[in-house]
Parts: C-alpha cells; structure tokens; sequence
C-alpha cells in the first residue's frame, strides 16, 4: 500500500496530537498542532487514508522537514 | 463578550459572542481600550502562516486591568498596560540570556487538557499569539503585558505594543545601529516606519526609505527619513548604492518577501548588516550571492524587535511624550471592532498607514 509521510513544516514543539494511529484522516484534516514563537500551528494531511503511525509525542520538539506520522493512502 | 471570530481563511471574520475563562492564578483579565491592526493579522488571514481555527486575531493593544489572578503581584485593577505577544516564561535558557522574544515555552499559554480561555458554546476558540485583542476582553499571561503612565494615550500605547517594539527594536537591539550610521529600510508600513524612526533616534546620519506609495514615502520623510526611493523605478538597489556611495551599514526589510529581503542585502556596504523584519511566507528560500560573505556582510532575522518589552516599551511611551516617537502619523483612521473586515481590507492595498480600533468604555 502507498503510504505519505506528512512533514513539519517548521521548527517547533508537538503541542497537541488530535487523532490516533489507526483513524481515518482526510486531506486537509488536521492531524496535529505544533507550537512555535507562541504560535498554534496546525499540522494537515495532504492525503487521504488512515493514518498507520504517529512519530512524535505531545512536548517532542522537532525540526523543519522531520517526519510527523505516515499515513497509508486510500 | 464580543469578537470578531475568524472561522475559514480568506474570509470575513464575523462579530460574535464569546465565552472568556475566569483568570488562572498568573493570568490577568484586560479590557482593552485600543488594538491596531497590523500586517501581521493578514499573513494570518490569508494563510501565508497558517494557525489553528477558529481564533480571534489582533496582537497589538492597550487597555485596562479589570482582574487579576490570585498569584498576580505585578498588576492591579485599573491598571493602564500594554500587551505584548512575547510571552516570556523567566527561567529557560532564551529568557535567562536576556532574549526573551525568543522564549519558547508553552507555559504562557494554557496546558492543553485545562479549560481554554476562549470558547463559544464549548468548541475551543485559538488565542492567537496568547492574546487575540480583536475583542472586548483578553485573558493573557500575567508576562504578556506591562504597566505604563496614564497620561499615554491609550490608542498610541497599542501601536507600541508590535509595530514600534518590533521596528524600534530591531534598529535598538537587533542591529544595534551607532550614530552616525548610513541606513536604509525597504517598506513603510507601520513597522518600516516605526524603524525609521527607531534609526533617526539613534543617530543616523542618513535614513534611506524605499516603498512603491508616495504617501508612504511622505510619512517616512515626517518620521525621520532623509532620503526616499520610490522603487516602481525598479532600480531601488542600483540607487541607494548610488546615494551612500558604496551602499549602507544597515539594512531593514519590513515587508516580508525574497525579493526586498535580497535587495537589503544587495545594499550593504562591506561589513554592513542586513536586519529581515518582514514574515517572509512559509517555505520560502532565499538566495544570496555567497562571494559576499568575503566582504563580511551580515544577514540575521529580527522576532518583535528582539525586545525585553518590560524595559522598552515605557520607554518608548516617553520618548513618544516627549516628542522623539512619531506616532500621530501612524494611525491613519480609528474604527469599531465591526468594521476590523475593512481594517484589513485596507491594510492589502498598501495605501494606508493604520487603522485602531477603539473599544466603547
């Protein structure tokens, strides 16, 4: 199966993780929210399908480019 | 309450009802008497930065203590502050080395299993930037905010808290510009200007503004400006290295986009300094000649002016009273909450210095 990987776009810290491994997730659905600068930063799909792993944990900080979760394309 | 809710990008936002929480033991209940309206809201509004929806925006207000948290020592009800989106913890590393516009942590914010401090019905509403002043209340970090004179007017003072700091600052702290210095600063928007100024007051010996709108220019020249370029010409680089003869000590870019934020290098002088102030949009690379490194010119972000707003911002609120911060031009209209959709609408055209808008009292 194909599968995505949804990448931070930015340097920050996992503030919020909204789904789990194993749900369904749409494009544009938000997956998680990062904090950077004091700035709620939502983390979307750009696919559809389920997601079949989350990479990182809620006060993780992460890196521009790092892989957040990968997400099995319908 | 009343806000005004941004609940889809690139739409309008809608005035609505809002619950606010009761303040947490370090918090402070403000009701703001002035907040501006910034370009920064539309990066925000146009998605150029995303942020989690639905939010209130607004970052730039001053009002009045109406409650504070039982921890709270530093404000009293009926205090005049300033509010300010560099939230500083106190105690990690960025805050103990004295940047604290670089503090990161998450401990201004509410955790995210507590009661937000803005809902409506139950759904949660973003703070934005922990302060959303696009209402008739905020619910802030006891460090969001500082004390000032009650003699500022209040619609001066909100201008303070993001345009001037983050212009002034970065010319004060970020650059560090000395007398007698050669500057140029590309954009005149409330922050380019608020820069301008923040050089003239420094002691530069020339003050270069570059902007696309004559009225802008005009501003410029009323705020400190001793020379300005309209850049429609589309040579604004070849002609400020014509002006200072071999190009400026320091640069400001305060718009936000590859190609000015390139230009302000392209400008320096060998040894100068390029301060980028603007948001440049998510993604966006930037190039730069390399060779130049060899001449040892300088390029280096600027976040809120790299303040410690504590100390700044009463003193900009003096050097305003005492006649050396232009802020009158700034303000080109005061407005309703409900006519903030204009505001901004506005602030696209480039047209307009900026608008405040006044909370009924």
């Amino acid at each position: 199966m194909a599968t995505e990987r949804i990448k931070s776009e930015i340097t920050g810290t996992v503030w919020k993780i909204l789904l789990a491994e194993g749900d369904a997730i749409q494009v544009e659905s938000e997956l998680m929210i990062l904090e950077s600068m004091k700035m709620e930063i939502p983390v979307e799909s750009a696919v559809s399908g389920r997601i079949q792993s989350i990479l990182v944990a809620p006060g993780d900080a992460v890196d521009e480019d790092q892989d957040l979760a990968i997400i099995e394309i319908d | 309450m009343k806000a005004a809710v941004l609940r889809e990008q690139n739409k309008p936002m809608e005035i609505e009802e809002v619950q606010i929480s009761k303040p947490g033991p370090r918090e402070v209940l403000v009701r703001p008497i002035a907040a501006g309206v910034c370009h920064s809201d539309l990066h925000f509004l146009d998605g150029s930065y995303p942020y989690m929806l639905p939010t209130i925006l607004g970052h730039e207000s001053a009002g009045v203590v109406e409650e504070v948290g039982k921890d709270v020592t530093y404000v009293k009800k009926g205090d005049h502050v300033i509010t300010c989106l560099s939230a500083f913890c106190g105690h990690c590393n960025k805050c103990l080395t004295g940047h604290l516009s670089l503090c990161q942590s998450p401990e201004v914010s509410r955790a995210p299993e507590v009661e937000s401090r803005l809902s409506i019905g139950g759904e949660t509403v973003h703070q934005f930037l922990n302060l959303s002043s696009f209402a008739e209340l905020m619910l802030i970090h006891e460090h969001a905010l500082v004390k000032v004179r009650e003699d500022m007017p209040m619609d001066r003072a909100a201008l303070i808290g993001c345009s001037t700091t983050t212009g002034v600052g970065a010319v004060f702290h970020t650059a560090g510009v000395e007398p007698g210095s050669i500057v140029a600063v590309i954009g005149c928007g409330g922050v380019g200007l608020a820069a301008i100024n923040g050089a003239a007051i420094a002691g530069a010996s020339m003050v270069i503004a570059v902007d696309m709108v004559d009225s802008k220019l005009e501003l410029a020249k009323a705020v400190g400006a001793t020379h300005t370029i309209n850049a429609r010409s589309g040579n604004a680089v070849g002609e400020v290295l014509e002006l200072t003869k071999g190009g400026c000590d320091y640069t400001f870019e305060a718009i936000g986009l590859k190609a000015t934020a390139e230009q302000a290098f392209q400008m320096l002088c060998s040894g100068g300094t390029a301060t980028i102030i603007g948001m440049i949009p998510v993604g966006t690379m930037v190039e730069l000649h390399g060779v130049d490194f060899l001449m040892e010119k300088k390029i280096q972000g600027s976040n809120m002016g790299s303040n410690r707003f504590r100390i700044d911002m009463p003193r900009f609120v003096d050097f305003y009273l005492s006649g050396k911060l232009h802020l009158d031009q700034m303000i080109s209209k005061h407005i309703k909450l409900a006519d903030v959709n204009t505001a901004l609408n506005a602030l696209k055209s480039g047209e307009e210095a900026r608008h405040v808008i006044m909370f009924d009292q």
